[in-house]
């Protein structure tokens, strides 16, 4: 990945692509539809290389070669292959239903239970305790401060709080006309803004490892150019 | 008077010379040389930690390994100091990828390190290549993978049988595994919590881009995650517990430059908008 050619097309792309911060320009507008269609090309190689070629033409060529006769078999996956092509005619269309049928049952049967294996222990954490003496060690008068079950306890109640009111402020059928259920509402709003300022300031955080990475692959460039020099 | 005319100039400025600022403070680090900043690793990079503390020397990995140059610069670092520790331990690991190009990316970080540490390809580690998710769909993926990987992956990335070799006799299915990491943009959770931790009950630790940390802390708290390295921190964090810096201590010194940076923008920013109202309501 270090050839000469590999460096220059990533500079030259690079550059092009910062070239947008100055104004919109077709330099730009050129390494975005590159982007694009090497993205399409490569997705045609890898389906060719990667499942058709090995899953189903090799058997096919084995069983044309002399190799076992049941490779003939995976002809047969034309069928259901070419019924997904009927969907480009609306007098056809009718014929493609089956295999989509079968491609959102497949889809919807394994979403199923993986949405329920990652669910429902999600669903067992959100019991926390917040009797500390039901926590292993209690909590023992002359350790009182020291004894981390008093801080689990604390980090239990906030947890709760946030989790009800948050789901509180979702939950229109209940009218937020006195001050319980208006101040729960606003301290869930509240908790939401917490975690979106969370998720916002990890998205900087990525954002700039990008740009970080590519300032550095242009100082090193540049920086072995002038030393080659 | 004069004050807020200043302050209310930068609630009006061209954001160029901000992506220009931002440019020449990122260039600080790579012409200075500043001392790394020291914090405690979080519970996340620990509990990946703590997972490798219990895996005994010549125990198996499962390690996919999905990124190409889009996650490159929060993947690589990560990736890096993960193997370094895998190799420092003497654990075996067997690795995968969904992305097409992922095979290559990582044997790029792999190949040194496992060179370095006297690992043979074939009986320490193997790369398994490229799987694609049927579909896009990576619980289906696992699902299969899981319960009989030969079934699933009959040759590693160079076309050997694997069958041929020797680490592959030893893993069969999740239960020959000590651990799985899955490190790219955003690993699936359905997928590697539904299915292997879940219904196959695997250990299963992440490291994922910092931008979809939040929302894998909720499956570190109930405890379906056994460790998280998020974004270039966690991995600074993983290398500050194994004492092997690298890529990722170097990425801090930016972040460190660079989060300052931005802190003093959004003040800045903050100030030019109350100055800005402040001069419009006085005249």
């Amino acid at each position: 990945m270090n050839h000469p050619l590999t460096l220059w097309l990533g500079v030259i792309f690079t550059l092009a692509v910062l070239s947008y911060l100055v104004k919109d320009n077709a330099l730009y507008r050129l390494a975005q539809k590159a982007a694009m269609g090497i993205g399409v090309g490569i997705l045609a190689v890898q389906t060719w290389q990667q499942v058709l070629d090995p899953y189903w033409w090799t058997p096919i060529k084995t069983a044309l070669t002399g190799g076992p006769a049941s490779g003939l078999f995976w002809l047969l996956a034309l069928i259901p292959g070419g019924l997904w092509y009927c969907q480009m005619s609306k007098k056809w269309f009718w014929v493609s239903q089956p295999v989509l049928g079968l491609f959102i049952g497949v889809a919807a049967g394994i979403t199923f239970k993986t949405q329920i294996l990652l669910i429902l222990p999600q669903i067992g954490a959100t019991l926390r305790p917040l009797n500390p003496w039901a926590l292993p060690g209690g909590l023992p008068w002359d350790h009182f401060w020291e004894n981390g079950n008093l801080w689990t306890v604390l980090d239990n109640a906030v947890f709760l709080l946030a989790f009800f009111t948050a789901l509180f402020y979702f939950l229109f059928t209940i009218k937020a006309d006195n001050r319980v259920t208006a101040g729960s509402r606003r301290f869930g709003r509240m908790m939401i803004m917490v975690a979106l300022g969370a998720m916002f300031g990890n998205t900087a955080m990525t954002r700039m490892s990008f740009l970080i990475e590519r300032m550095q692959f242009l100082f090193d460039f540049f920086a072995g150019l002038f030393q080659a020099k | 008077m004069k004050t807020l005319r200043i302050l209310a100039r930068f609630y009006h400025l061209n954001p160029r010379w901000l992506y220009l600022a931002f440019t020449i403070v990122l260039l600080i680090p790579l012409l200075v040389a500043i001392p790394k900043p020291e914090f405690k690793a979080s519970r996340g990079p620990l509990g990946v930690y703590k997972v490798l503390d219990g895996c005994p020397p010549g125990g198996v990995i499962l390690l996919d390994s999905s990124w190409d140059l889009g996650a490159k610069p929060e993947s690589l670092s990560q990736l890096e100091c993960f193997v370094n520790d895998l190799c420092r331990r003497k654990i075996k690991f067997v690795m995968f990828s969904t992305v097409f190009f992922g095979p290559i990316f990582a044997q790029d970080v792999i190949r040194p390190i496992a060179e370095a540490s006297g690992y043979k390809y074939g009986e320490d580690w193997v790369d398994l290549g490229f799987l694609k998710p049927p579909n896009d769909n990576m619980s289906l993926l696992l699902d299969a993978f899981l319960r009989d990987i030969p079934g699933t992956r009959p040759v590693d990335f160079f076309g050997t049988p694997v069958k041929d070799i020797p680490i592959m006799r030893r893993v069969k299915t999740a239960k020959d595994f000590n651990m799985a990491m899955t490190i790219s943009y955003a690993p699936d959770p359905a997928a590697w919590l539904g299915i292997g931790k879940s219904q196959h009950g695997m250990t299963v630790a992440f490291g994922s881009a910092a931008i979809m940390a939040p929302y894998y802390y909720a499956f570190l708290d109930s405890g379906q995650l056994s460790g998280l390295l998020a974004g270039n921190r966690g991995a600074y964090e993983y290398e500050s517990l194994t004492g092997m810096y690298g890529l990722g201590s170097k990425a801090m010194m930016f972040f460190a430059f660079g989060l300052c940076f931005l802190i003093f923008a959004v003040l800045m920013g903050n100030l030019g908008f109350w100055a800005s109202a402040r001069l419009r309501s006085k005249s």
